[in-house]
């Protein structure tokens, strides 16, 4: 790794080098921007330096005859080893990966669907539900709920949240899959544990004109219906009938929406799913392109992996990619102990793309 | 009841309308073909230099010209409304001030413009010509309004609604209006809302005008909005 980090530096110094005098050319412009990007690397770089030069100049007191001398030698050298320890597993990592672009989007859909266990997995969806509400306003992210279809027998059995913010879908995409949960539900009358699942989906939410800009799709493409007849409509009638659905017809994605009042609105809404859902696609596309070319083995996420398992008798959560248990159930569904959870995963995946980066770049110095 | 009347508004697109017994609750149908002419037409395209001069015949809520305001850029366009009803001429300016418009983008005053004496009696603020003229005038005829669900007879303005005994009255009296020398400038559109069927009549009363037309369907299918403009000479 501190080959890779040397190695950036020396690219660094070299376009530094490449700037002209007075910054007018073009080709400036990009090379600034380099340069700004890599700024905190290299004073990440700077702070290593300094502090293994440190190390060297204590090495000799380490054997220092005077016992004091000796102590307060040691005593440093733990200070600073920690410190070049945590440069190395963490300010390294995080600096070298890649912004991911999922940062820079201005949101997340998030859909929730009932899965398996009939009434106990709506009422479960119910509880996500709140937790996912509760999470994002930990994180000052605002909440809309775009789509909510609520089952008759009680809970909810499906619903689209729009959540707009600083990071969201960065965080929420760990979200992604099948969440199920183990407990005596409130319907069942023998006391006997359950076992039900509800998914969860996590789109990229991207601005009008980044959609725009995206061309995710073209109006040719997509075929739009009013769901229900008016009869002669207009003055006729006032009778509100605002439902919309949208087929994509490459893909045959088809998006309804019903929640709101007027007909634009709810066209509004179907083309932010729908760009949602087109984008997703998109996304996943390019990364099994990019494992692809680096024949990398790392496992890809499937939407209908059990990801995570709510245990409502032993108070427990775990995350089943990483293996993470947290014993404490209340607190992830209040959205404080969640935050543990993306937060290791996040962390995991920062190391995986680390490891996958390592493993390319030391190809090329092999080479 | 109509959902709309119980809670007193009703969206339409990004706006929120504030509705009242008896004026027309504003509909699915005006809403798409009005964002429809806010697109194909705006005041940056027809490049004039002066803010365009709009009017709308029969405003009630004011939904169209109170919506075009908003969607086209701020002092491109000042738009008047008339209506016969007071209730509807008041209703129009509350909700022009509700949407955050001026005065000067957007006013309502009370006229009637199937009088004969409605051109002399325009005031020097809302003086012709006019760049674009809208209308969603009454189109139900005799027939159809004893047919008319309860929802709407009870609670809806019978002169919102009636539209003499053919239904198509308004629309000759605003061909009438639009053919006067200089009602409208050289360039002018005129939109007018139709019923279901009506096309082919409205069309015809328009080319007599001296108009040349095309027609609108709305999202259900339906004929829904005439356009007429001069031809080109």
């Amino acid at each position: 790794m501190l080959r890779v980090v040397e190695r950036r530096m020396v690219e660094r110094s070299q376009v530094q080098s490449q700037l002209s005098e007075d910054l007018s050319s073009p080709d400036d412009i990009p090379r600034l921007r380099q340069l700004k990007d890599t700024e905190i690397l290299k004073s990440a770089w700077e702070e290593w330096n300094a502090n293994k030069k440190l190390v060297e100049e204590l090495t000799p007191f380490l054997q220092d005859p005077d016992e004091t001398m000796r102590k307060l030698a040691e005593e440093d050298n733990i200070r600073i080893s920690e410190s070049l320890a945590r440069i190395l597993s963490e300010t390294f990592p995080s600096l070298l990966v890649p912004r991911s672009s999922a940062a820079d989007l201005p949101g997340a859909l998030l859909e929730l669907k009932s899965g398996v266990g009939g009434i106990e997995s709506s009422l479960f969806l119910a509880t996500l539900l709140r937790m996912y509400e509760r999470f994002a306003s930990l994180n000052k992210w605002k909440v809309n709920s775009l789509s909510h279809n609520t089952n008759d027998g009680g809970g909810i059995k499906d619903v689209i949240l729009e959540v707009k913010g600083e990071g969201a879908y960065d965080t929420l995409r760990w979200e992604s899959g099948v969440h199920r949960v183990q407990r005596v539900p409130v319907t069942e009358s023998g006391g006997r544990v359950h076992t039900s699942t509800v998914s969860a989906i996590v789109l990229p939410l991207l601005d009008e004109g980044d959609v725009r800009k995206e061309q995710l799709y073209s109006m040719d493409e997509v075929k739009l219906e009013v769901m229900r007849a008016r009869g002669a409509g207009g003055q006729h009638v006032n009778k509100t009938e605002s439902a919309i659905r949208l087929t994509h017809i490459p893909t045959g994605i088809t998006v309804s929406m019903q929640d709101e009042r007027s007909q634009h609105q709810n066209k509004r809404r179907a083309f932010q799913v729908l760009s949602a859902r087109l984008m997703d696609q998109k996304i996943t596309r390019e990364i099994a392109e990019r494992r692809a070319a680096r024949n990398s083995l790392v496992k890809s996420a499937d939407r209908s992996e059990k990801i995570r398992t709510y245990n409502y008798a032993q108070e427990r959560v775990t995350d089943h990619r990483i293996g993470l248990s947290i014993m404490n159930l209340s607190s992830v569904l209040d959205g404080d102990a969640l935050l543990d959870i993306t937060n290791a995963l996040k962390q995991d995946h920062a190391q995986r793309v680390m490891e996958e980066m390592l493993a390319g770049e030391g190809d090329a110095t092999d080479l | 009841m109509s959902i709309a009347s119980l809670l007193g508004s009703q969206p339409f697109s990004d706006l929120n309308f504030r509705v009242r017994p008896p004026v027309l609750i504003p509909r699915p149908e005006t809403e798409e073909w009005v964002v429809k002419l806010s697109q194909l037409l705006s005041p940056s395209k027809l490049a004039v230099s002066r803010p365009l001069s709009l009017l709308d015949l029969g405003t009630g809520t004011g939904c169209i010209p109170i919506l075009l305001c908003h969607i086209w850029a701020k002092g491109g366009v000042r738009a008047h409304g008339i209506d016969i009803s007071s209730d509807a001429v008041q209703l129009a300016n509350e909700n022009a001030v509700s949407c955050g418009l001026s005065p000067d983008q957007f006013n309502a005053v009370r006229a009637n413009f199937l009088s004969p004496e409605f051109l002399s009696s325009l005031s020097h603020h809302l003086a012709p010509p006019f760049d674009i003229v809208t209308s969603n005038p009454p189109y139900i005829s005799w027939d159809e309004y004893l047919r008319l669900p309860a929802s709407v007879v009870r609670h809806e303005d019978p002169k919102a609604l009636f539209g003499g005994p053919s239904g198509l009255e308004f629309y000759r009296a605003i061909a009438w209006l639009c053919s006067r020398e200089g009602f409208l400038s050289p360039r002018a559109l005129v939109a007018l809302e139709i019923g279901c069927n009506q096309a082919a009549a409205v069309q015809d009363i328009m080319q007599a005008a001296g108009f040349a037309t095309e027609v609108w369907r709305d999202a259900w299918g339906k004929e829904r909005t005439i356009i007429a403009r001069r031809p080109f000479v």
